[in-house]
């Protein structure tokens, strides 16, 4: 098979955790011949798993505190503009 | 977890305020996050992130017990962050990026004063440069990929959060995911 758009749409449909059985055993079996291919999904794992790190991503350690601190003092009572 | 939030949930309706404690020390890390990947600067997206949870706490009698409480809470902060985007006007105060420092800000560097070792300093300099990446992606494509980031979300369930049909978050889902490959791909 050629490796056009549809076997790039199954590597995303593999990082939207949707693949098929069926369609797995397409993209696998592709991407042991195709080393064009398996440097894409290379390409777009390794971008995944770069933006999704969470590492020194975090609230400050007063963060609830200070949302706690900041809530209106009755809630029922309190007309919310938008 | 779930089963906890909706508990805590109800008696923060009763009108138990101490219970919303427990609910934004649970999301205060995913919500910063989300935050924080869509505006790129610590500073907008703690305010941001504390302003979704009060807002959330002021309307909470309009949340529906039926629907994930994640999913609002989510909506909340992603609508507030597309609306400061939209507002934004340069600025050039602590937290605006510094030429050159791949999108290090100068608060940053005030906070690392201290010699680092070799290896924190490049994760430092990746760190920036993959948030100046996401940062730089098209609005349209950026909330649907960062909620996809979270890692906690299923594609129905962004869907939800920014009201848009599946097919259309898969879609953006995608094609972000391919400018961001090109971009990463020698980091």
């Amino acid at each position: 098979m050629k490796c056009d758009n549809d076997m790039i749409y199954l590597m995303h449909k593999y990082l939207d955790e949707s693949l098929t059985e069926e369609e797995q055993r397409i993209l696998g079996n592709h991407l042991q011949r195709c080393e064009e291919c398996q440097e894409h999904f290379h390409e777009l794992k390794r971008a995944d798993t770069l933006a999704s790190d969470k590492t020194g991503v975090t609230a400050s350690s007063s963060f609830t505190n200070r949302v706690m601190s900041e809530l209106p003092r009755n809630r029922k009572r309190t007309t919310w503009i938008q | 977890m779930e089963t906890f939030i909706a508990e805590r949930i109800k008696e923060v309706k009763k009108g138990n305020v101490q219970a919303f404690e427990d609910v934004v020390s649970f999301y205060q890390n995913k919500v910063y996050f989300v935050c924080f990947r869509m505006i790129g600067n610590s500073q907008e997206a703690e305010d941001l992130a504390q302003e979704a949870f009060i807002r959330a706490y002021t309307n909470i009698e309009s949340f529906d017990e039926k629907r994930k409480f994640s999913t609002w809470l989510y909506r909340i902060a992603t609508n507030l962050t597309i609306d400061r985007i939209r507002k934004k006007k340069p600025d050039y105060h602590l937290d605006a990026d510094i030429k050159g420092t791949d999108g290090l800000s100068m608060h940053d560097q005030l906070a690392t004063d201290e010699a680092l070792p070799e290896e924190q300093v490049e994760n430092l300099e990746l760190r920036g440069y993959i948030q100046r990446e996401i940062t730089a992606l098209p609005p349209i494509y950026r909330s649907v990929i960062v909620l996809r980031f979270l890692e906690e979300l299923s594609l129905q369930e962004i869907a939800e959060v920014l009201d848009m049909p599946v097919g259309t978050v898969k879609t953006r889902i995608h094609r972000g995911r391919e400018i961001l490959r090109k971009k990463l791909r020698n980091v």
